[in-house]
């Protein structure tokens, strides 16, 4: 997993999966990458293929993360079909921002 | 009068759905396809039906069974490749016998419903849907009694349950011993084969859900072929093997320790093994002799 700060933007890359192994030290680490002036959070899903539950809970708790500091956009990039699925069969889709590139 | 229906080989553009046994028992409204077109032919006066099987010939046999549940007497044949309609037809129909149903129904191939020949069922997922939501109302067929169309274009199996906050949209399909939770929204355009589980809250549109299939609560299956822990995406083809139970999953039991098919028949016993039948044998001896001393 790659974290990057690009001015106000937190990016977090290259997750090949998202499971109850590394969700924890997911949300650990992007937790402790977010600083006051993070306005913009990008997780890009194009080289995650697989997700369970705990990735999904991973991502449900950045997301509230997210709704508590006023002005933050949180966006996941390219989700692979898989993931696309998976997402919409919990209705998690609507919640987050899914920008494909 | 005769006929000869040949069933589907494998057809790559739709492996998951040939998973659990070959394309012609697969479950479609709550019986296999080979039994759908065996009702059809018998229902248009056939007697004498062969079934060709080039793939599960043991798995189409006892999907069928010997058709007395048709009145037709049923001969299941098994080929190495799947024959088209000219070769079987060579092989399997003598020339001087003029005793079997007109064309187009004399020789079959079950590649497509029947009453839909423009509605192919495994060109794609797409198609294989395209083709059963076109061919739901035709599936209440009069030998079916264990499903009711409850409403206009709702169609409910007599041991469903379904729960009276659910709400049903026209077309769909919820097939026998299925279950529909509170506050679940299924349709339109929805098929759930029998014994399938909808928990509350969740909703089931333009899908199909597999026989023994469990949607969890609050879970969204749209546009899809769910079956088992499968899921699969029929617009781009894309599949999904859930990880997690609790969201979607198989209800059927081990086949190591099934006791019934997937459509709820007994399977047979297994025979007594040796020493068990030497046993049995014994006391049954035993039992002779102690009942004439």
């Amino acid at each position: 997993m790659k974290i990057e700060i690009l001015g106000p933007c937190l990016s977090v890359s290259e997750i090949q999966e998202l499971t109850a192994v590394n969700s924890a030290r997911f949300r650990d680490e992007v937790n402790a990458a977010l600083t006051g002036s993070t306005m913009l959070i990008e997780v890009n899903l194009s080289k995650t293929r697989f997700m369970d539950s705990s990735g999904l809970g991973a991502l449900f708790a950045l997301y509230r993360a997210t709704a508590q500091r006023d002005g933050v956009t949180l966006r996941l990039l390219s989700p692979m079909p898989e993931i696309q699925q998976l997402l919409e069969l919990t209705q998690m889709q609507q919640l987050f921002e899914i920008v494909r590139r | 009068m005769k006929a000869l229906l040949i069933c589907p080989s494998e057809r790559p553009a739709v492996p998951h759905l040939a998973a659990s046994g070959p394309l012609a028992t697969i479950p479609i409204f709550g019986d296999c396809l080979a039994c759908h077109w065996i009702e059809h032919l018998a229902a248009i006066g056939a007697r004498k039906i062969r079934v060709i099987a080039s793939h599960g010939a043991d798995q189409v046999l006892s999907g069928v069974g010997d058709g007395a549940r048709w009145g037709v007497q049923i001969e299941v044949v098994a080929a190495n490749v799947e024959p088209t309609r000219k070769e079987a037809s060579d092989c399997y129909r003598p020339a001087g016998d003029a005793d079997w149903l007109p064309a187009p129904n004399d020789v079959v191939c079950m590649s497509h419903l029947p009453g839909c020949p423009e509605l192919p069922l495994f060109e794609s997922y797409a198609s294989w849907f395209a083709a059963l939501v076109a061919w739901m109302p035709r599936a209440l067929t009069p030998a079916r009694i264990r499903v009711t169309e409850f409403r206009p274009g709702i169609w409910v199996g007599s041991r469903a349950r379904v729960s009276p906050i659910a709400k049903l949209i026209a077309p769909c399909w919820i097939g026998d011993q299925a279950s529909v939770g509170a506050g679940a929204v299924v349709g339109p355009c929805a098929i759930l084969e029998d014994r399938a589980v909808v928990e509350g809250k969740a909703s089931v549109a333009q899908s199909w859900v597999g026989p023994d299939t469990f949607v969890g609560p609050m879970t969204s299956v749209s546009n899809s072929l769910a079956w088992g822990s499968t899921l699969v995406d029929w617009r781009t083809d894309s599949s999904l093997h859930v990880p997690d139970p609790f969201l979607l999953s198989s209800l059927s039991k081990s086949p190591y320790a099934a006791t019934t098919d997937r459509f709820g028949r007994t399977l047979a016993k297994p025979e007594i093994s040796g020493s068990q039948s030497g046993l049995v044998t014994a006391l049954r001896a035993r039992m002779g002799r102690e009942s004439n001393p």
